[in-house]
């Protein structure tokens, strides 16, 4: 039940892994996609898919959703093999599709309908499914009328329109606005109180924070960290920022206090950067008073700056570099 | 439901609710009908001493079900693939032939409709068709010829990326297949070697059998190798059809 091409000792599955991920390459003639990815991904978890546009999360989810064949490696998902597709696994998955994957000149309602015909499920799934998204109002709105975010809705309902125990989600909320965001957020946290298994592809990493148990981010093919979001960032001795009114103390002055690592004026404030906040602020409080004063602990979003700015360990550096975001 | 019977429903549905394409499937074998059958109007082939509405009639008709088998399966393919819906279709547990099978019911629906209005109106005064004896031998006859060309469309559906190509494509391959296989036109008029030529277009035997079952142009005999010649196309396009699909544009 593997998809191996050549095979190497690698360790048994564990029982426990959703997906199962050892070693998997697939390479674009020259372009290296998937470069010796392994991972596991555990039963009820909400796993985060995080890394640069080309880093090659894109060619991971697919070989998982088994839509395509690695080159080599060993990919298991709930036990079986994706590869070749696989029909008795796929009832098991749910996956978001691109927001135009839509039967044409058809209701919203008429596209689930058929979306679930085809996994076997009935209409009721998806009139569940519709309401589980907030698209009831829309039900008989044809799929052309949608607006972009309800599309993105309705593509989300198609993923879980036959109740799968394994969910890939693309960007789910790229376009819904804030309110929209807020309550898929809490859609997506009853389907894990449900117990059922959610991957995660996005580039929002204060969603990715907020909502993911893991995160593994990907950069050119690798995985180049894959831990709790709270983990990752206590780990990465990210800096802190305070950030106070500017005007108050010269970037200079500030740069001088004991444990600043960097002082900068950033849109009307004056960021130091310090991984010693209390002493710091302290030292403020003697300068200037701490009126007006804020903290920024280091995030998800400092990491993967971090991460995906810097060059590879081998020394190959990423394909894309993301702008450098830092003061 | 099953899989199959509601994506018949789907296809049903976008079908009527496309109200251009719709009337045009219907329209448009009607306006060469009224064209050729005014300008003929009364007028035999000097070659055979038969109507030139017993020729244009069959001719017509089996090009415009044809063309409207290629067009319908060509544009769905290519719409499919462009939005990403066959993704959608290859991450369910359904059947390819589930699919392949509500499309081909839904061709054959709408080419059968075509074929009963276009006969319908041929018949009036002002066009004086006659049916022969044999017409109900026309339903296995369209049979086979939507199913050829349905195997060219899903080759040209599998082939073309923008509906800008479907139609390029279809149309350089149907139009010129038109006026050589005798739709149009009376093959008996054209040069032999053009006649000779006729024969390995598809179309050819589509408007033959038609010929035969509506005007009498031929016996069961002719209708039965034009059937299996229509079937063998079937294959090879088939055949075809299957080796160039693809379910994503992304590789």
């Amino acid at each position: 039940m593997t998809a191996a091409v050549h095979h190497q000792p690698v360790p048994p599955a564990e029982g426990d892994a959703a997906i199962h991920v050892r070693e998997v390459r697939k390479s674009y003639g020259a372009h290296r996609a998937v470069d010796g990815v392994s991972l596991d991904v555990r039963h009820g978890e909400f796993f985060g898919l995080l890394g640069p546009n080309g880093a090659g999360k894109t060619t991971l989810v697919e070989i998982m959703e088994g839509l395509r064949e690695a080159d080599s490696g060993e990919v298991t998902v709930l036990g079986q093999s994706p590869w070749p597709r696989n029909t008795a696994l796929l009832p098991r998955m749910g996956v978001q599709t691109q927001s135009s994957a839509f039967f044409v000149r058809q209701t919203a309602r008429e596209h689930l309908v058929t979306v679930a015909a085809l996994y076997r499920a009935g209409a009721a799934a998806a009139d569940r499914s519709l309401e589980t998204v907030g698209l009831g109002p829309q039900r008989d709105t044809l799929v052309e009328n949608l607006s972009g975010g309800q599309r993105q809705r309705l593509a989300i309902a198609s993923a879980l329109v036959h109740g799968p125990e394994l969910i890939f989600l693309d960007e789910p909320t790229a376009a819904l606005d804030p309110q929209a965001r807020r309550d898929l957020w809490e859609v997506l946290r009853t389907l894990k109180g449900e117990g059922r298994t959610i991957v995660y592809t996005t580039h929002h990493l204060d969603e990715a924070e907020a909502l993911c148990d893991r995160v593994a981010i990907l950069m050119a093919g690798r995985v180049r960290a894959l831990d709790s979001p709270h983990e990752l960032v206590s780990a990465t001795g990210a800096p802190s920022r305070l950030m106070l009114p500017a005007g108050r103390l010269s970037p200079q002055k500030a740069a001088e206090i004991p444990g600043v690592d960097r002082a900068s004026v950033q849109g009307g404030s004056l960021v130091l950067e310090t991984a010693a906040t209390g002493k710091v602020l302290q030292a403020l409080d003697a300068l200037t008073g701490l009126d007006g004063v804020m903290t920024r602990t280091a995030t998800l979003e400092d990491v993967y700056l971090e991460l995906t700015g810097a060059p590879a360990p081998d020394g190959t550096s990423a394909h894309h570099h993301p702008t450098e975001q830092k003061a | 439901m099953s899989a199959y019977t509601t994506l018949t429903a789907a296809g049903y549905r976008a079908a009527v609710r496309d109200k251009v394409t719709l009337f045009f499937t219907f329209a448009f074998p009607l306006i060469f009908l009224v064209v050729f059958g005014l300008i003929y109007s009364d007028q035999d082939v000097s070659e055979t001493g038969r109507p030139y509405i017993s020729y244009i009639a069959p001719g017509v008709m089996s090009w415009g079900v044809a063309n409207a088998a290629v067009f319908a399966i060509a544009f769905t393919l290519m719409q499919w693939r462009r939005d990403d819906l066959l993704r959608l279709i290859r991450l369910t547990p359904t059947p390819v032939t589930s699919v392949l099978a509500s499309r081909y019911v839904l061709a054959l629906a709408i080419g059968l409709v075509q074929a009963v209005f276009f006969v319908a109106v041929s018949l009036l005064p002002l066009f004086g068709l006659s049916l022969d004896a044999q017409w109900p031998l026309t339903l296995p006859v369209l049979l086979a010829g939507i199913t050829a060309f349905l195997a060219i469309g899903v080759i040209i559906g599998s082939r073309a990326d923008s509906p800008e190509s479907v139609a390029a494509m279809a149309n350089c391959l149907m139009v010129p297949m038109a006026f050589l296989s005798g739709s149009f036109l009376p093959i008996d008029m054209m040069p032999s070697w053009l006649q000779t030529v006729a024969k390995v277009l598809p179309l050819y035997y589509f408007n033959d059998a038609a010929s035969a079952t509506l005007t009498g142009d031929g016996g069961l005999a002719d209708i039965g190798v034009d059937c299996a010649a229509m079937a063998a196309f079937a294959v090879v396009f088939g055949v075809i059809g299957l080796k160039v699909f693809r379910w994503s544009n992304r590789t």
